[in-house]
């Protein structure tokens, strides 16, 4: 996933917001779990002391007396966190009543700590018990009867408040794990979402790449509604692009007709014309042509676009020229030998891959006097170069060939080393500029058998 | 030797015919396709100079319509498109060669001296007969070093027996192959060059088969 992407971005916003949001319904979750478990302790602390209030404190005759029901066994249990006593407040040295659980300890008093009442008169309090323990302790004060004049009590119960921790911990973890457990689910979740929902993007990228490697001409596949039009709309510039391109092919066939005959005649008129003039005319005549021929050229390939550009098999394009060339150089009876992987396949127009070798290998068939040799073949990627897979293309003559400083010149437009062989001398200037034009290269070197070779470097598919 | 043009634009169909006739062949022309098709399709002609790009019907279709009917002349196709793929439909629908404009006369005809020899199976420009040698580059005909000079009548007459050497040509044939559709046919015009030949060759090579034509051998006969 790279970072400037959609799917990084839905991804993002949709993981922080659950990151942020499950954090935040846990702390809600859990203090009000604690609220609710507190309150529920608190109200049975609170029930405790009233009974016994009421049951201790009944009478508003003599001294107040042990509660008569338990209540709770573990006030019966030594240091069980489970306590009460009832202490005198106006007269300290008066008798004071505990339960068997808190033995000879005594549990502090709110009152002397100056905690004040709730609405209903009781003080709460956190304190240590007789073993160190914390305890939830309360405390009402009330007097014997509930009559206002008799002597005022100190009635207090306290009971274990690291139970109440316990059940709050316990349910903390419990929380934690099962929130944790939702945020993961739910990040993966986004990231399947993620992926699936933007996955007809996927297949148009992977729709695009074929095109732009030439497998297919359109983008295909069931797309969904929202991307759809894109689809046709894309498909319909892969079109008229094409179009287009087709359209100035004609149009480049049509002027290079509609000149190539006049002046034809010019030539043919002006060569028969003894005269300076009539020498005059064709001298410029051949210029001209020379210069339709390269310009026309040119502006074919300057109709070659990138965007859908076309991949084409070597192979099918040497056994056509192989068979015409035979026949054009019938009675030269030259042997053209063809090696050529069958998976070669060349990333650019199948004409303009016609054009280069037909020429190459039509003038191997000029000068060689028995054999011409053909030679393709791929490198593969090279990451050092950064380049991708490159044809390497020989085509190699047993002739006359050329001295180095032939080989030199002849790349030069329109030059001809003889005059005695037939041809518009075009030939290979038109093979280096097409052979530029794809980045690649054209080389002249000896070839083993004395007669030229031609190296074309372009780029393969 | 005949040859048809087929070509639409008037000045170059007219130069063709022109350089062509100088050269001692005997011409036709067409200029679109269908009448194109139509004379080559009932002509008997040894070549064709035929364009691509024709009105009515291009050359292609013609070519292959030819071939179809089983019409083997060599064709030389005449064209402004130069792309090696109309090279390659051009061939593969049944032409013997193919020159892209602008071009040198010269170089058309060097091509239609070597169909022509193609055809007849000679293997350079020199026919050679006995004592009788054809240039066909240059039109010139020697006996034993020797120029003969010969009128353009004569020279196609004798061009045509040298390159069919040996094998007996009948008088329809030669009329066929030696004069313009429209010229007035008489086979006793040949009877006629026969004899003219006759006279200026110094050894008799050419052999009268009874009711069957002419032989051109290489050892003399007896007259």
């Amino acid at each position: 996933m790279r970072f400037n992407s959609l799917a990084f971005r839905l991804f993002t916003t949709a993981a922080a917001w659950t990151l942020l949001v499950l954090p935040i319904a846990g702390f809600i979750i859990y203090g009000l779990y604690r609220d609710d478990v507190q309150a529920s302790f608190d109200g049975q602390l609170q029930k405790l002391v009233n009974a016994i209030t009421v049951d201790s404190m009944g009478s508003a005759q003599g001294p107040p007396s042990p509660p008569a029901n338990l209540y709770e066994p573990l006030f019966e249990v030594t240091h069980s966190g489970w306590y009460w006593q009832i202490t005198p407040v106006d007269e300290p040295n008066a008798r004071k009543l505990v339960s068997a659980s808190l033995a000879t300890a005594s549990l502090p008093s709110p009152t002397a700590k100056n905690v004040a009442p709730d609405p209903s008169g009781a003080r709460w309090m956190d304190a240590k018990g007789p073993a160190g323990e914390p305890l939830r302790l309360v405390e009402v004060i009330d007097t014997l009867g509930h009559e206002p004049d008799k002597p005022r009590y100190s009635i207090i119960v306290a009971g274990p408040a690291d139970w109440l921790d316990h059940l709050v911990a316990n349910f903390r973890y419990r929380l934690t794990t099962a929130l944790a457990l939702a945020g993961i689910g739910l990040v993966a979740v986004t990231l399947f979402q993620v992926r699936f929902g933007l996955l007809p993007l996927r297949q148009i990228e992977g729709g695009l790449a074929a095109i732009r490697s030439g497998a297919k001409t359109t983008l295909e596949g069931e797309l969904p509604a929202e991307i759809e039009p894109l689809q046709s709309e894309l498909n319909a510039l892969i079109h008229s692009n094409q179009q287009i391109v087709d359209r100035a092919r004609t149009q480049v066939g049509n002027l290079a007709h509609a000149l190539k005959t006049p002046l034809a005649v010019i030539l043919n008129e002006a060569r028969g014309d003894k005269t300076g003039l009539g020498s005059k005319v064709a001298e410029q005549a051949q210029i001209m042509g020379s210069s339709i021929t390269r310009y026309l050229d040119r502006a074919r390939m300057a109709t070659r676009t990138g965007v859908a550009g076309g991949v084409t098999p070597v192979a099918a394009v040497i056994e056509p020229l192989v068979r015409t060339l035979a026949r054009i150089h019938q009675e030269k009876k030259v042997e053209i030998a063809v090696v050529c992987p069958p998976d070669a396949r060349f990333q650019g127009e199948r004409q303009d891959l016609e054009e280069m070798l037909g020429n190459l290998l039509d003038n191997a068939c000029k000068w060689a006097r028995r054999k011409v040799v053909l030679n393709v073949d791929v490198s593969p990627e090279t990451t050092r170069t950064r380049r991708g897979k490159r044809l390497s293309i020989t085509v190699a003559d047993d002739g006359p060939g050329l001295t180095d400083e032939q080989r030199a010149r002849i790349g030069k437009r329109g030059l001809r080393l003889d005059e005695t062989k037939p041809g518009s001398g075009l030939g290979l200037s038109i093979v280096m500029d097409l052979a530029q034009s794809y980045r690649g290269s054209c080389e002249l070197a000896r070839s083993p058998n004395g007669g030229l070779a031609v190296h074309l470097e372009l780029p393969a598919a | 030797m005949r040859v048809l043009v087929v070509e639409d634009d008037k000045d170059l169909n007219r130069q063709l015919v022109g350089a062509l006739a100088d050269a001692g062949y005997a011409v036709d022309s067409a200029s679109d396709g269908e009448e194109g098709y139509f004379l080559g399709d009932t002509e008997p002609y040894d070549i064709v100079i035929l364009d691509i790009g024709l009105p009515k019907m291009d050359g292609i279709s013609i070519l292959e319509q030819w071939r179809r009917s089983d019409r083997k002349m060599p064709v030389i196709i005449l064209t402004a498109r130069d792309r090696w793929s109309d090279k390659v439909a051009g061939m593969d629908a049944g032409a013997d060669d193919y020159l892209a404009k602008p071009f040198h006369m010269e170089e058309l005809l060097a091509r239609v001296r070597a169909q022509m020899r193609r055809a007849s199976g000679h293997a350079s420009s020199e026919i050679e007969c006995g004592p009788l040698r054809l240039d066909t580059k240059s039109a010139r005909v020697t006996c034993d070093g020797q120029q003969i000079k010969l009128t353009s009548h004569e020279y196609r007459l004798l061009a045509y027996l040298m390159h069919h050497n040996g094998r007996v040509v009948s008088r329809t044939e030669l009329v066929e192959h030696l004069y313009e559709q429209d010229f007035d046919r008489d086979s006793n015009t040949i009877e006629v060059f026969i004899g003219r030949l006759r006279k200026k060759i110094p050894v008799d090579l050419i052999e009268t088969v009874r009711g069957l034509g002419y032989r051109l051998s290489e050892k003399p006969g007896q007259a």
